[in-house]
């Protein structure tokens, strides 16, 4: 599934909640790509540095470059060490970390930067960090930037979901049921159907992914949507199906408004012969006979 | 202008002497010839700018869409001046093909085009423009791919279904070589370079144009106004808006706009129901549709409105908007599993047509449209529905918003479809009875004796009598 999910470039999103944390994950993914050997950047917002390395080996941890926000955002130290500018040049500070090889940049919390800044600014930011490529002529094919970013969906309304989502190359939500967490992936690759996938697993201590088959089935309590419901034919006092000789006479009827050749050959012979129909009239008292004169019966 | 003609004697204007010279005709109205010089905005002139026509129905010059379906469904095409706005359907699948057939027509007639986009390069959306199909030998591939989908068992419900043999097709690809209006165009294929190479294009990529990106909300408007102040200049140089006399030949521009109103933009609608810089995008549009009618220019807006928050905005946009037409896909949807929609990927919404020059609009009668993305073809047709076109038949026409609204929450075959179905035959064979009750049942022979059903007797001083010209059955 890791491979899975960081094999496309560009925007990752996790959504996560207060049930399902999403950080495991996350770290499992920077674990996988560290040991494949990219560039791993961190921006570091939610939770402190020693936190964050705790549970990786020290392979992993060399390979990791940190950017700390979480300790001074707002720069109120004044040491050299902060970004200045705040969270959005943190976030820039980031593209320009242009060097050869595949690189993957880990915003650790969306939602800390969401709270911040504009949701416009962010995504426009967002693009800008997924479409850097290393070098110019250096990227054959596809995007060597990997945005990883983690989102707590319960923080923000539809409206900056559904815009990082529209943004986002994959979409990882994470639920669960019964103690057992579920990951619904969306691959929404740019000119392709896209795919969802559902994989249950679980996150073992040293961030390595186990993956796991679905919860047992007899937790589902709605019925086969496609099982046939009772036939509701059974109990009518009329007759709607039809046997084989009534289905051949439909089939061989000739419909009022078709116009077939008889009906044509009809209309053509029937000019002709109008012997059969006569009309009758018996003139009334009040009926004016006179063609004429069409005012002849008025009392004028 | 005519009285100088008859009153005058003198020989001073080219016309008079004209109306002059006709006194033998019924009126000395005289309609002056176009001149050997040629002025510079004649309706002859106009209508011979590249691939455009004059629409049959009101005389406005209509470009055309890139798709022949569509442009049968706008009524001929889309009008120069207008806007054509595309509600992006939700996961961004096929609004971009009716952005790229609209600038593939483009350059195939040699307009000029326009693209702007936040998030995509425009040089590289040129680059994925589907190739015209400009020979006959495609096309039997295509009524190939056509016969293929047609099963057996879609013929026999046909029989029945006589009302819609009588429609008018929607139609087929058929790829005409030498058609100046409404090209056809393979999918599956890019477009050659040297098509690209040869025609005129400006790109406009909102991430190159902002060099700085500032943070404060009312800069919202920022990517806007460069992007209008952009087209302004392109329409001012090049001359569209007829500001360059010296040029001869009048071109149109096409402008294509992608994914206007999402935060790429820099725009907060999406993002926030009740946000302070709402108006910048109908601002946007209003100054936009300013340009473009004062222009030889038509432009395609993809907007993805699904994201758009408040409903009420997706309401002024399309008020805003001249042709507005919504793609609904069935991605993710429940209407993916329905046997109604099997075939298709999705239904596409005329919601607006504009009344140009006219009191009234186009708007074509069917309103259950459907689009289907075949492997070289985005088509578009109406939606088939076997059952309902059997049901169609026995029901009379006026009957058949009744079946629209109860398939809808009925599902096929359930019990509430069968006992309506069995109890609108039994009341229309009663009332059917009625009719005939007084007098021989109706028997159609092709003899031509007709006998006409009881109708309403006349009263007639106290006296019931048959009606004058009633048939009567001869002895």
């Amino acid at each position: 599934m890791l491979e899975s999910l960081l094999a496309l470039g560009g925007l990752v999103l996790l959504r996560d909640s207060v049930e399902w944390e999403g950080r495991s994950l996350l770290k499992s993914l920077i674990k996988k790509s560290a040991l494949r050997g990219e560039q791993v950047h961190i921006l570091g917002c939610e939770v402190s540095e020693e936190e964050f390395r705790e549970g990786f080996d020290s392979s992993v941890n060399s390979q990791l470059v940190y950017h700390d926000l979480f300790r001074d955002p707002l720069n109120w130290s004044k040491t050299g060490q902060a970004l200045p500018g705040g969270p959005l040049e943190a976030v820039r500070a980031l593209c320009g970390k242009t060097v050869p090889g595949p690189v993957t940049i880990v915003l650790d919390s969306l939602s800390w930067l969401l709270l911040r800044l504009p949701c416009p600014t962010l995504c426009q930011t967002l693009l800008a960090l997924s479409r850097q490529r290393s070098c110019p002529g250096d990227s054959p094919a596809g995007e060597q930037v990997r945005v990883l970013g983690l989102l707590h969906e319960e923080l923000h309304g539809p409206g900056p979901l559904g815009a990082l989502s529209s943004l986002a190359q994959t979409e990882v939500t994470l639920s669960g049921t019964m103690g057992r967490a579920s990951a619904h992936i969306l691959y929404r690759r740019p000119r392709q159907r896209p795919t969802h996938q559902i994989q249950w697993f679980s996150i073992l201590p040293d961030f390595s992914l186990d993956l796991q088959r679905g919860p047992p089935l007899e937790s589902q309590p709605h019925p086969d949507p496609h099982a046939p419901p009772a036939d509701p034919m059974t109990h009518l006092t009329f007759n709607l199906h039809l046997s084989e000789k009534e289905r051949e006479a439909k089939d061989s009827l000739t419909l009022p408004f078709h116009f077939s050749s008889e009906k044509q050959q009809a209309l053509l012979h029937s000019g002709p012969a109008p012997a059969a129909s006569r009309i009758f009239y018996e003139p009334d008292a009040y009926d004016d006979l006179d063609q004429e004169d069409p005012d002849d019966d008025l009392d004028v | 202008m005519a009285a100088v003609a008859t009153c005058g004697t003198g020989t001073g204007s080219p016309g008079s002497t004209v109306a002059a010279a006709s006194k033998n005709n019924v009126t000395s109205f005289q309609r002056r010839g176009p001149k050997a010089s040629g002025s510079d905005s004649g309706y002859s002139r106009l209508a011979s700018i590249a691939g455009t026509r004059p629409s049959v129905r009101n005389g406005q010059l209509l470009v055309s869409t890139g798709l022949p379906a569509l442009d049968q469904l706008l009524g001929g095409g889309l009008a120069v001046g207008t806007v054509l706005l595309i509600e992006e359907d939700k996961y961004n699948l096929y609004s971009p093909l009716l952005f790229k057939y609209f600038l593939a027509e483009g350059i195939v007639s040699g307009h000029t085009l326009l693209v702007a986009s936040a998030k995509e390069d425009p040089a590289g959306i040129l680059q994925e423009l589907p190739a015209p199909i400009l020979d006959d030998n495609c096309k039997k591939e295509f009524d190939e791919d056509e016969y293929n989908h047609k099963t057996p068992e879609t013929n026999i419900k046909m029989k029945i279904a006589w009302r819609y043999q009588l429609l008018p097709k929607m139609e087929q690809a058929r790829p005409v070589s030498s058609s100046r209006f409404g090209h056809y165009y393979d999918l599956s294929k890019r477009i050659p370079q040297e098509l690209i190479e040869a025609s005129k294009w400006h790109g406009f990529f909102l991430p190159e144009k902002i060099s700085t990106l500032n943070v404060e909300p009312c800069s919202l408007t920022h990517g806007y106004v460069r992007l209008l102040q952009f087209i302004q200049n392109i329409i001012y140089e090049e001359g569209f808006d007829g500001s360059n006399p010296q040029r001869k030949q009048k071109n149109i521009l096409r402008i294509g706009i992608q994914s206007l109103g999402s935060p790429l933009w820099g725009d907060n609608i999406c993002c926030t129901e009740n946000c302070d810089n709402s108006h910048s995008l109908m601002k946007f549009l209003y100054v936009l549709r300013g340009l473009l009618r004062a222009s030889l220019s038509a432009c395609i807006i993809t907007m993805p409105t699904h994201l758009i928050q408040n409903k009420a905005i997706i309401a002024r946009v399309a008020n805003l908007s001249d042709t507005v037409i919504g793609l609904e896909s069935f991605i993710g949807s429940e209407r993916e599993t329905n046997p109604l929609y099997k075939d298709y990927h999705g239904l596409i919404h005329i919601r607006q047509i504009p009344r140009l020059n006219n009191l009234i609009c186009d708007v074509s009668d069917v309103k259950d449209l459907a689009f289907k993305l075949k492997r070289k073809l985005f088509s578009i047709e109406w939606v088939q529905d076997n059952y309902l076109r059997q049901e169609r038949n026995i029901y009379p026409p006026g009957f058949s918003y009744l079946l629209k609204q109860k398939d809808s929450a009925w599902g096929e075959g359930s019990l509430q479809h069968s006992t309506f179905l069995m109890s609108f035959l039994a009341k229309a064979t009663a009332f059917a009875s009625r009719l005939v009750r007084h007098s021989e049942p109706l028997k159609q022979t092709g003899s031509g004796r007709i006998r006409q059903a009881a109708g309403p007797r006349l009263w007639h001083d106290g006296r019931r009598r048959e009606a004058p010209g009633l048939l009567v059955i001869p002895p």
